[in-house]
């Protein structure tokens, strides 16, 4: 890895990183800082949510914990949204951190130094998962920071679970968006793909859960086996499927590695 | 040990032809000149000898350092200023030079980039997307030297530049060559070659057609002749005669063979003025192109 290189990749990234994060951060608290109005409205609200159609409410799980607890409605939005904005941000970046420097012709600048190709693979790689981790590790400061403040009776098994689900999601996308980007041309915009990705993922699941009819859908998805939400109360980390998601997205970077190391550079 | 070895480098875009069975020789301390038309494979065969493109077949060395299995080595020794400029737009010229720097291990470039700035009359501190592209190019041309390299690359380099500051590159070429500063001038400017180099291979489709001394390019029997003969003479060119041109009774062409037996075809002409020029590296040029 070339330190030069890494730290430049984390300036360059950083605008994006800087408003992404803002946004997650924002909704994070947004959610929180509502829920006690929800709260109070307890009864009436599921009284209000009753009405709407059990196919929907299974799909978007939504249940009587989304308003009984401050994890079940934190639980709701960050299925549905704080994992979807993280991932569109970090597969995005993944997406375009090799092949930008093609598409904005840098590459022949960089390619010509005494680096090697591996080494700049690895540079580039390691400041994604700086990225990654660090738009992760602040959101969940946040969220445990607005759960304290908040709520009561957190049962953080559950919060736990979630965020280590969330992660291996977001690593996951990212890793494929990495690996399909190695495919396509530098100048292709990658962002309509990467969001198509992440979002059909998800409504996969969703509708799966929905009918039975369809739930035969749910098992292509990533999120089937990594639950974000808790049933009946429970939630536990699903170990053999976040080793699997992550054996995977290892060897999706690693295929994507080798063929940056074999391409020809033209831009 | 040459500061550049290529022996039998090809690289096919699919079926199209890049370069086909290349093969160069440039020694330590040289100045040489790389010629051909636009498409005739100069950038091919120099991104091929940085890494940039995967050799199909052949092999290339810098400073003894093979490309494909020791780039890093290689590249090390090299500066390379590429003819199209395209740089980090958020940098100021003095970031990517530090940047730039610091992929090559230079801990203190402040003060060599601050004469070289001085010397091609560059602002440092504006932000690259600011600058024309004639300061573009100076920022490209103080990298590539920045790093005080063995060898250095150059591919159109004076493309963009104002007469002064070509004259500035050339003379800092020729400090750089006196201290033992190898370089490869990639051109299709060829008064540049003349001027600068000692040698020069000629490219073609693709493959070398000719790699000789720049004064034997320049003495190669070509000549241009014109003439201006009496009214209603008829002439019949000699062997060796192309180019022809005739507007009443002036006549013009460029001449291939021995000199002597031109003269002998001049005796026999019903000459009013005749003028021979010497050949320019351009007429050579074309001369080489169109075998």
């Amino acid at each position: 890895m070339n330190k030069a290189l890494y730290l430049k990749e984390l300036k360059r990234n950083r605008k994006n990183a800087l408003i992404w994060g803002s946004i997650v951060l924002g909704f994070t608290l947004m959610i929180l800082s509502i829920y006690p109005s929800f709260a109070e409205m307890g009864e009436q609200m599921a009284l209000l949510m009753s009405k709407m159609p059990q196919e929907m409410a299974r799909a978007f799980g939504i249940d009587d914990e989304t308003w009984s607890s401050i994890i079940g409605f934190y639980a709701t939005y960050y299925g549905i949204y704080i994992t979807l904005l993280m991932g569109i941000f970090t597969s995005s970046t993944g997406a375009t951190i090799l092949g930008k420097e093609e598409r904005d012709g840098t590459a022949e600048f960089l390619l010509t130094r005494p680096i090697s190709r591996a080494s700049i693979v690895d540079s580039k790689y390691a400041a994604l998962l700086t990225l990654l981790l660090l738009i992760y590790v602040i959101q969940t400061l946040c969220a445990v920071g607005g759960i304290l403040a908040f709520g009561t009776a957190v049962d953080w098994d559950v919060f736990t679970a979630m965020h280590v689900h969330g992660i291996v999601l977001v690593g996951f996308f990212t890793a494929i968006s990495v690996l399909l980007a190695s495919f396509v041309s530098p100048k292709v915009n990658f962002m309509g793909p990467v969001v198509g990705l992440i979002f059909g993922s998800y409504f996969l699941d969703a509708i799966s859960k929905a009918t039975d009819a369809v739930k035969f859908l749910g098992y292509i998805s990533p999120y089937h086996y990594l639950q974000l939400q808790a049933q009946g109360g429970v939630l536990e980390v699903n170990w053999a499927a976040s080793f699997g998601l992550l054996v995977i997205a290892v060897v999706a970077l690693w295929v994507a590695r080798a063929r940056y190391l074999q391409r020809d550079i033209t831009g | 040990m040459p500061a550049i070895q290529i022996k039998g480098l090809t690289k096919f875009y699919g079926t199209q032809r890049g370069i086909e069975d290349v093969h160069l020789s440039v020694e330590r301390g040289e100045v040489f000149g790389f010629i051909g038309p636009n498409g005739a494979g100069k950038s091919t065969a120099i991104r091929t000898l940085l890494g940039l493109l995967k050799p199909d077949a052949g092999s290339a060395e810098i400073q003894g350092h093979d490309v494909a299995t020791d780039g890093v080595s290689a590249r090390a020794k090299v500066g390379y200023l590429p003819s199209e400029i395209a740089y980090y737009p958020e940098m100021s010229s003095r970031e990517l030079l530090e940047y730039h720097a610091s992929l090559y291990g230079v801990l203190h470039p402040e003060r060599r980039m601050v004469e070289l700035a001085e010397y091609f009359e560059l602002d440092l501190d504006r932000p690259i997307d600011d600058l024309s592209y004639g300061n573009k190019k100076k920022c490209a041309i103080i990298q590539a030297v920045l790093h005080e390299p063995e060898v250095l690359i150059l591919d159109e380099p004076t493309g963009g530049l104002d007469p002064l500051m070509q004259h500035r590159f050339f003379d800092m070429l020729e400090a750089l060559n006196a201290k033992g500063t190898t370089v490869f001038f990639s051109s299709h400017v060829l008064s540049e070659i003349q001027r600068m180099c000692s040698r020069a291979a000629i490219i073609r489709d693709g493959k070398i057609t000719a790699v000789e001394d720049i004064a034997t390019l320049l003495a190669k029997q070509m000549k241009k002749v014109r003439l201006v003969v009496h009214d209603g003479a008829a002439i019949v060119l000699p062997e060796g005669a192309q180019n022809h041109h005739a507007s009443g009774v002036k006549h013009s062409f460029d001449y291939v063979g021995s000199t002597s037996a031109l003269v002998s075809w001049l005796d026999k002409q019903a000459l009013l003025d005749v003028t021979l020029s010497e050949p320019d590296l351009e007429s050579i040029f074309m001369n080489y192109y169109q075998r």
